[in-house]
């Protein structure tokens, strides 16, 4: 469990850093945290030439509010975004998410920008940006770009991301006021990545649902929205039977879910049905009506 | 020959203990807390080597070639070996059922994903790992076995070619009248069972450092060695050399469970250091290395059982048909975890009559270890389950279906059946304790509104027996032959009263040497900061074994206890002889020894009577050899090998326990949730019950971990898919229940002071307590979970069906 040889750079700019991976191309690879990457490492299912650590580009760590959005510099860790008071004030449904990312230790190392990066298929802040539908700003040799999240995520720990580009800063959405928000996952123990998990956001207007987002995660190659199961309840009444009704159209309208150990297609496909009926049902809870 | 032990804590010689018997801290715990413990990964040596080993990707696949050119010239390589140097210098193992064992490397072909095929020994880890990349094996796949009942066909692929089947053991033992009892009985049931494969994960992985000494032909092994003096015997067989040229030296270490057998990586290492001239050569077993080849698997088992009852809800039969698959070879002790249930077969129930139908085959799996618990876990669980379906049918409540059948408290000592004997114990006491606290009519009227509101909740109610002092004869039946398994430490008192252990096991993390300490500080009434525990490497120590088999606690008192009394017996003479009295004038009490009877009179400290027999030999009596120490070895009494039919009387003690356990079923995820855990337990006297206590609490985990989370999963081509802790699930503290406990306190009347053994604990009972709340849970959806662990998918494929029309 010792990595196999690589070189080692720490750029102290983004520019530098861009110009090692145009450098060095397919050979580097950039360490942010390290919490997915080093595993990597060790296992030598990566085993890059040449490490480009960010850690040192401090000027990417930091969590602004930019009015209707909150941006987030990739080297913020998930735990300074997870205990943050804007975030906390600004945008709970942030906060909760990052809350059910493994454990605190992890949290304290692992970085927001990493995580959406890692596009883990089963992680919860790449469902939360296809959610919430933010803006991944990546700079590379020509300058600044910046990718929605719907065209971030490409497949299984794929992204758009050129091989000379770095994430620099996600602009998250803020919620509407009186929006309601939930995340529900479903994970063997607490902390694990999930079987299945669903984050929804619903805004209620003279008793109807006048929108609602539904993202699912750990159910297929990348996360996913549910556009069937949003157009279920926008404009009706919300009520149990609705909630029921979506979910079954979320599960209905997923492809072919993953399967590993920890459960079967079928089963993650009925997972994904339950949890978004729960986060639309404790959502609906959280809406403020008007 | 053996000095009269004390039977009971009121037998010391001390007004009131002040040690024994109390919560005192142990005396490990600041030297580990403060970081202080050598572990085996701390340790460096000059000139020292560090190995990679190279582990066959195939389950099943001959060699024909191994090419090491390339490995040889990287820079920083000083040596490799293969299974060539493996048929060179050592022999097949002998820790299995004859015949079934291999080299410590695969010589012509591998017989499970992991196995060991080459080894680098290198200036770092990290360029003997480069090296391994370099080596070219030219592998020949054969035909995989993975599943127990295909490796039985009689035209299956054979995992060893000299055999004429996969099957390792085959036996049909029966004790008792087992037909007549299932032809005569009211009722009878029948029900099958898998566990599958979990296994010890201590948070330390293995480690060693060998260095051979080409000069004396001599080998020394650091380690984190569970039983060193075990491992030096093994080595010395293994590598053909006299016993008195092995030192095994057991470093401190994080834990075992019996997961650090680690016989292959000290006897690669040790060919390692002999093929590089004598440089030590270290090893740390990865967690990679660990899970998919190490010892942390076992039990992997298919039960087939029945229960003969009658109307009354007595039960007259059991038996138990169990396929034990044990992976590739029998190394490692495996086997023997199919053996020990015989020493608890019918739990705590007096049941006269059974069977055990015990067929043990080999598969392309990495061979099963022993683990936590030997065996009887996943035997408690179906015989518990097997206890719950007849209840129910029945009409009646399990607690007090058990109660019906408990060994009556004033039977003990009771022989069981399959012949072992139990040495007290009040089952029924135990279960109205744990009634009690739990407040179980309030459970159940609970249950009832949580059904009614369409919830599944279950409350899982069981008691088993915690066999402990294991012994050989325990194992004979599948060839691990011999009796008794002595334990034995030195004791010495300097002048000042001051006083040294020798024991021959390293720190594992039980408490042990808390224990020695408690016993000689109340012994001679001492502070417990004057006993200072030494452990000693394999060719100094005393007879000795260490931990294992729920043992330790109880073989250690009686070996302190006897070294103590051979120095008090020694004191008590120089005594009467300073005195002028008789020796059977003179008492030892409270650290004095003094004129029994006589009140104010003179008296000696217990240092002052260890100076003069260390400085003043002209006062010793005649012939007196000088010297405040001695060693005792200490066995279980009366063990004897088992008769015709397989019984023995083996393990010493049986503490026994009952858990009380609710829990809710998502009736959508599949998750099972424990919502209430209460255990009443009782292992005799309680030398140290805070030591008592966190046994129980690590074994619950342990449990947990095995009833929801934890299992090696194969695929069909032999490739283990759960090869880290992303897929092989540990409970963490977020899954595991604090418990509410009480203890009973039936001391045991063939142990000194009357203590059980408890180590091996909860392990034995959790699993079955889990299952049995999850089955309560869906008994109003008339399904049953006899699949062990209880996964979420598949507890919703259960509910799934049972939905069906
Ligand atoms: C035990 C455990 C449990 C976990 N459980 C969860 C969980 O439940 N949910 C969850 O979401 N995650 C989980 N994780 C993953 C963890 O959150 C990682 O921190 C995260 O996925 C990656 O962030 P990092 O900063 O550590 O990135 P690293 O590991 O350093 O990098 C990960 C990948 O992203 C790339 N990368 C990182 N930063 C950038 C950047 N700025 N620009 C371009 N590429 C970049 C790297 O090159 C690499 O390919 C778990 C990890 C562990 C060890």
């Amino acid at each position: 469990m010792k990595p196999a040889q690589f070189d080692y750079a720490d750029p102290r700019s983004v520019e530098d850093a861009v110009a090692l991976l145009q450098q060095h191309g397919a050979d580097a690879k950039i360490l942010a945290g390290g919490q997915s990457l080093v595993p990597l490492l060790n296992m030598r299912l990566a085993r890059p030439a040449v490490i480009i650590d960010v850690g040192k580009l401090r000027d990417l760590d930091y969590i602004r509010d930019d009015g209707d959005a909150l941006v987030i510099g990739a080297l913020t860790t998930q735990r300074s975004v997870e205990r943050s008071e804007l975030v906390a004030r600004e945008h709970p449904l942030l906060a909760a998410t990052t809350r059910y990312i493994a454990h605190p230790q992890i949290r304290n190392r692992g970085t927001f920008g990493g995580s959406i990066a890692h596009a883990d298929p089963a992680a919860e802040c790449p469902a939360l940006a296809v959610a919430l539908d933010m803006q991944i700003t990546v700079v590379g040799p020509g300058g600044a770009r910046v990718i929605a999240a719907a065209d971030f995520f490409v497949t299984y720990l794929t992204t758009s991301l050129e091989q000379d580009e770095i994430l620099t800063d996600v602009r998250v959405p803020k919620l509407t006021p009186g929006t309601g928000w939930s995340i529900q996952e479903v994970a063997r123990r607490h902390g694990d990545f999930a079987m299945a998990g669903a984050i929804c956001t619903l805004t209620l207007e003279r008793g109807r649902c006048a929108a609602a987002r539904i993202a699912l995660f750990g159910v297929g190659a990348v996360p996913v929205r549910a556009p069937e199961a949003e157009q279920t309840i926008i404009g009706q009444e919300p009520n149990a039977a609705l909630f029921e009704e979506a979910g079954a159209r979320a599960s209905a309208e997923i492809s072919e879910p993953l399967a590993d150990i920890h459960g079967s297609s079928e089963f993650r496909r009925h997972l994904a049905g339950v949890m978004t009926q729960r986060a639309l049902t404790e959502a609906f809870s959280r809406a403020e009506a008007r | 020959m053996t000095p009269d032990l004390p039977k009971s804590l009121s037998d010391l010689p001390v007004t009131a203990p002040k040690w024994v018997g109390k919560p005192v801290n142990r005396i490990e715990d600041p030297m580990l807390v403060t970081g202080r413990v050598e572990f085996i990964d701390n340790l460096t040596m000059p000139g020292m080597l560090h190995c990679a080993i190279l582990h066959s990707p195939y389950p099943h696949a001959k060699i024909n070639g191994i090419d090491v050119t390339a490995a040889e010239s990287l820079p920083g390589v000083v040596a490799i070996v293969t299974g060539e140097d493996a048929e060179r210098w050592s022999r097949v193992g002998y820790t299995s059922p004859e015949g079934w064992g291999t080299h410590c490397m695969a010589t012509d072909k591998v017989r499970f994903a992991g196995e060991p095929v080459a080894a680098v020994a290198a200036v770092s880890r990290y360029v003997a790992e480069d090296a391994l990349e370099l080596i070219d094996v030219d592998y020949e796949p054969l035909p995989v076995i993975v599943d127990a009942h295909a490796a039985l066909e009689p035209d299956s692929p054979r995992i060893f070619e000299e055999h004429d089947s996969n099957v390792m053991y085959q036996r049909d033992f029966k004790w008792g009248d087992v037909d007549g009892a299932f032809a005569a009985a009211d009722h009878t049931y029948t029900e099958r069972f898998r566990w599958h494969r979990v296994g010890a994960n201590p948070i330390e992985t293995f480690g060693v450092i060998s260095q051979w000494n080409p000069i004396s032909e001599t080998l020394t092994c650091h380690g984190s060695f569970q039983t060193p003096a075990f491992m030096a015997l093994g080595r010395a067989a293994m590598h053909r050399l006299p016993t008195n040229k092995v030192r095994a030296i057991g470093q401190p270490h994080g834990g075992s469970f019996g997961g650090k057998g680690g016989g292959r990586g000290i006897d690669i290492t040790a060919l390692l250091s002999r093929k590089a001239g004598g440089q030590p050569v270290k090893w740390i077993e990865d967690r990679l290395e660990y899970l998919s080849a190490g010892g942390g698997q076992a039990w992997d088992r298919f039960y087939e059982a029945s229960l003969a009852v009658n109307d009354d809800g007595t039960v007259t039969g059991l038996r138990v048909k169990l396929l034990d698959d044990l992976g590739a070879t029998g190394e490692g002790f495996g086997a023997t975890g199919a053996a020990k249930p015989m020493a608890s077969f019918t739990g705590c129930y007096a049941i006269p009559n059974a069977e055990y139908d015990l067929t043990i085959v080999a598969t392309n799996k990495l061979p099963a270890s022993p683990y936590r618990g030997m065996g009887p876990p996943p035997h408690n669980f179906v015989l518990e389950q097997m206890m719950d379906i007849a209840a129910r049918d029945l009409g009646v409540d399990p607690a007090e279906f058990r109660c019906r059948n408990f060994i009556p408290s004033d039977q003990f000592p009771y022989t069981i059946a399959s012949g072992n004997e139990y040495d007290s114990g009040d089952y029924d006491a135990a279960m109205k304790k744990l009634l009690e606290m739990a407040d179980y009519d309030a459970l159940r009227a609970e249950q009832e509104q949580a059904r009614s509101e369409g919830r599944l909740r279950g409350i899982g109610i069981v008691s088993t027996i915690e066999p402990g002092v294991f012994d050989w004869n325990a194992y004979a039946v599948i060839g691990q032959k011999g009796v008794g398994v002595p334990e034995g430490v030195s004791v010495s008192i300097g002048n000042t009263g001051k006083i040294i252990v020798r024991v021959g096991f390293p720190l594992e993390g039980q408490g042990q040497y808390t224990v020695a300490a408690q016993l000689l500080a109340d012994y001679f009434a001492v502070d417990i900061g004057d006993v200072e525990v030494v452990a000693q490497d394999s060719l100094s120590a005393p007879t000795n074994f260490g931990p294992g088999g729920s043992r330790l606690a109880v073989a250690l008192t009686g070996a302190v206890l006897g070294a103590a009394g051979k120095i008090r017996d020694k004191f008590v003479r120089v005594a009467a002889k300073l005195f002028e009295v008789q020796p059977e004038d003179i008492e030892l009490m409270d650290g004095k020894l003094r004129v029994r009877g006589v009140a104010g009179g003179a008296q000696l400290t217990v240092g002052q009577a260890a100076g003069i027999l260390i400085h003043r030999t002209d006062l010793l009596p005649d012939g007196m050899e000088p010297g405040a120490e001695a060693t005792f070895v200490w066995s279980s009494p009366d063990r004897v090998p088992p008769d015709d039919d397989g019984r023995v009387k083996s393990y010493l003690t049986a503490a026994y326990a009952c858990h009380l356990v609710v829990v809710d079923v998502d009736p959508e995820t599949g998750k099972t949730e424990i919502l209430k855990y209460v255990i009443v337990d009782d292992c005799g006297t309680r030398l140290n019950p805070a030591n008592v206590e966190g046994m129980i609490d690590g074994a619950v985990a342990q449990g947990v971990g095995a009833a929801l989370l934890e299992e090696y999963v194969y695929d069909e081509d032999g490739q283990l898919l759960t090869g880290t802790f992303m897929d092989y699930l540990l409970p963490t503290i977020h899954e595991v229940p604090a418990t509410e406990k009480a203890a009973l306190v039936t001391p045991s009347p063939f142990t000194p002071l009357g203590a059980k053994g408890a180590g091996e604990s909860a392990i034995h009972t959790t699993p079955a307590a889990i299952m049995c709340a999850i089955n309560d849970a869906l008994l109003p959806l008339a399904t049953r979970a006899t699949e062990v662990p209880a996964t979420p998918n598949r507890l919703w494929t259960l509910l799934q069906a049972a939905k069906q029309p």
